[in-house]
């Protein structure tokens, strides 16, 4: 599998890498057909991938993500996971309890919960006994640069430091598909940084497959895919070196 | 951290409404449990009561829709005790009298040569010998209530009987009695010579069969019909009113307390959709979303139990000393009574988790989360 590695120019995606997630002909109308927010969309994303997805507002880029980890679903076409297609609502909960985490542009953290238990939250659902689940979502807090202030309530965190929270309980389940909605979106252009740093680094620790919708330029460049949308559709699908720019692009249209 | 301090807090993040909740379903699971065991005090008084007397038989008109409403001839006190395996048997006619000061107290009429007078455990003053007139006998409650000791007055059906003694009888029904010849209550209310029953003691009455045997000689007599203490009630009309009417009434009540359940994890679901979508985002089943609001339902359900059983426990404290009350029933909320009350409190209220929390796993996760 090594042999395969495409290394041109800085390219570190491996070119036979499974196919992690895929959507085929995927639509997603809303309002009984008043709005398309996508639109018989194909999109195939490997293990490894760092995939940006950018576009205006209203593209579909939302719509996209929402529909990557399940919480929404196609009005028509298949989302297939490492080659099977996920029909079920219980496949979907599986997949986001264990192989795909979720950062939101909002946080969504649960006010009332703590650091700590906010991550802890991801790890009810595992059947994991109580202290171990404490003392991992310790580890990970630790991991995103929260491990001084687990106990404090999400509320009285700053705005990077509740997407830090977010982060470390994305991570928690050590998903194989990390999906983050604008992840930097609420935030100042500092936070943003340290936030978007955390995300890169992550991912090169970890190997993990990063998909990420974004406004910001500079952080779509740090990814070696960009899909662009516009008006639910994929115009552009262009690989990046982290170096030289394109090699190379496939449009979809 | 779990699902249980899960909904704890939640609960704790709106005290007032859910402490308004829990007050709720305490009132009603409390009033059902009152209602029920009132009701079933006052069977059980009327029961005890009897029992107290230590008869074997009691005889009343045969199709009489309650133990006040059924009238027998004198004469055929006389028949019956002629019946083979009869060892004695007294008429006694039963009325609520009213005293003059608005209140009216059940009053036992029993011949002068009955010996149901014999069997008073008198705490003072003495019973009516054969011919004495317009003399009572007051159970020691009745006596409290109405504020009457040995020597006073008492008012019946607008005459007037002086009291000779006070029993001191165990069953609070007894204990509110009051006893007075049976020709002067048969003359105030109206009712020469007759009875409302006859108390009859048989022989042999521990053989079943030598029971059975007299029951159905007694009954052949005709137009009158036969019952142990136990079955006296059985086919009174007004305590299978008074019982279905409490029933309908509890039923109502714990109903009203799953509608406290519904309305509040209805509107805390409502308010929570943001958080219920964040459940499902991280990987959470619907079957676990619906358990963590049920639990937060049963934790308002348990309190509330454990607030309403307290009441009921101080209704028991509390009506016995009220005069009206007390005199005619002891309130007692048993295991017995408190479980299937509580039973059902519990089975309404998952039914009131349960609706929200389906309509919470329902939404799409994507929509739950565009919510405020």
């Amino acid at each position: 599998m090594m042999d395969a590695i495409d290394r041109g120019a800085g390219f570190n995606r491996p070119s036979g890498a499974r196919s992690l997630i895929a959507l085929r002909g995927v639509s997603r109308i809303h309002d009984g057909g008043a709005i398309a927010a996508l639109k018989n969309v194909d999109l195939q994303i490997r293990e490894g991938d760092c995939v940006a997805v950018v576009g205006a507002s209203g593209s579909g880029k939302s719509s996209l993500i929402n529909i990557l980890c399940g919480i929404d679903y196609p009005t028509s076409g298949h989302v297939i996971w490492e080659g099977r297609p996920i029909r079920k609502k219980r496949d979907w909960v599986w997949l986001r309890r264990l192989r795909i985490g979720i950062v939101f542009q909002e946080f969504n953290l649960i006010p009332t919960l703590t650091a700590l238990e906010n991550v802890e939250l991801a790890l009810l659902g595992r059947g994991m006994p109580a202290k171990h689940r404490y003392t991992r979502a310790g580890m990970v807090l630790g991991r995103v640069g929260l491990d001084h202030r687990p106990h404090h309530l999400v509320t009285r965190l700053s705005g990077g430091e509740r997407q830090r929270v977010a982060i470390a309980r994305a991570i928690v389940n050590e998903p194989k598909l990390l999906l983050a909605d604008e992840p930097t979106g609420n935030l100042d252009s500092a936070s943003a940084a340290r936030v978007a740093d955390l995300l890169f680094d992550l991912r090169e620790m970890t190997g993990m497959t990063l998909v990420l919708v974004t406004h910001d330029d500079a952080l779509a460049t740090r990814c070696t895919r960009q899909v662009r949308l516009r008006d639910g559709s994929i115009v552009e699908d262009t690989l990046r070196t982290l170096t030289s720019g394109t090699i190379g692009s496939r449009s979809r249209i | 951290m779990n699902l249980v301090s899960l909904a704890f807090r939640n609960l704790k993040r709106r005290p007032i409404r859910a402490c308004l909740s829990v007050l709720g379903i305490g009132l009603a699971v409390g009033s059902a449990l009152a209602l029920v065991a009132l009701s079933h005090g006052i069977a059980q008084s009327a029961r005890d009561g009897m029992g107290e007397l230590g008869d074997d038989l009691v005889v009343m008109q045969k199709g009489a829709s309650d133990i006040f409403g059924g009238f027998i001839p004198e004469k055929t006190i006389e028949r019956i005790a002629a019946v083979d395996g009869v060892v004695r048997v007294s008429g006694e006619l039963v009325a609520f009298a009213p005293t003059g000061s608005g209140n009216s107290v059940l009053t036992l009429g029993w011949p002068d040569a009955s010996y149901l007078w014999r069997k008073v455990p008198l705490r003072e003053g003495r019973v009516a010998v054969a011919g004495e007139r317009h003399v009572a006998v007051l159970g020691d409650t009745a006596a409290a209530s109405l504020g009457k000791k040995l020597g006073d007055e008492l008012d019946l059906f607008g005459e007037a009987f002086r009291v000779i003694g006070v029993a001191r009888y165990t069953t609070a029904i007894n204990r509110g009695l009051v006893l007075v010849p049976l020709v002067d209550l048969q003359e105030a209310s109206y009712r020469p010579r007759q009875v409302t029953m006859a108390h009859v003691t048989v022989e042999h009455a521990d053989a079943r069969l030598e029971l059975a045997r007299v029951r159905e000689e007694i009954e052949d007599l005709g137009n009158i019909v036969t019952a142990t203490a136990d079955e006296v009630l059985d086919h009174d009309r007004n305590f299978a009113l008074l019982e279905a009417v409490s029933f309908a009434v509890a039923v109502i009540a714990v109903a009203i307390s799953a509608l406290n359940v519904l309305a509040a994890l209805a509107m805390a679901t409502q308010e929570r959709t943001r958080e219920i979508g964040i459940f499902a985002a991280v990987g959470w089943s619907n079957g676990r979303i619906m358990k963590s609001i049920v639990i937060e339902g049963m934790m308002m359900c348990i309190i509330g139990c454990a607030l309403g059983v307290l009441l009921s426990v101080a209704a028991a404290y509390a009506f016995p000393r009220v005069p009206t009350i007390g005199n005619l029933v002891s309130l007692n909320p048993s295991i017995g009574l408190v479980a299937p009350v509580i039973g059902a409190a519990f089975a309404l209220c998952v039914v009131g988790a349960l609706l929200p929390a389906w309509r919470a796993v329902r939404m799409i996760p994507a929509e739950a989360l565009r919510r405020m």
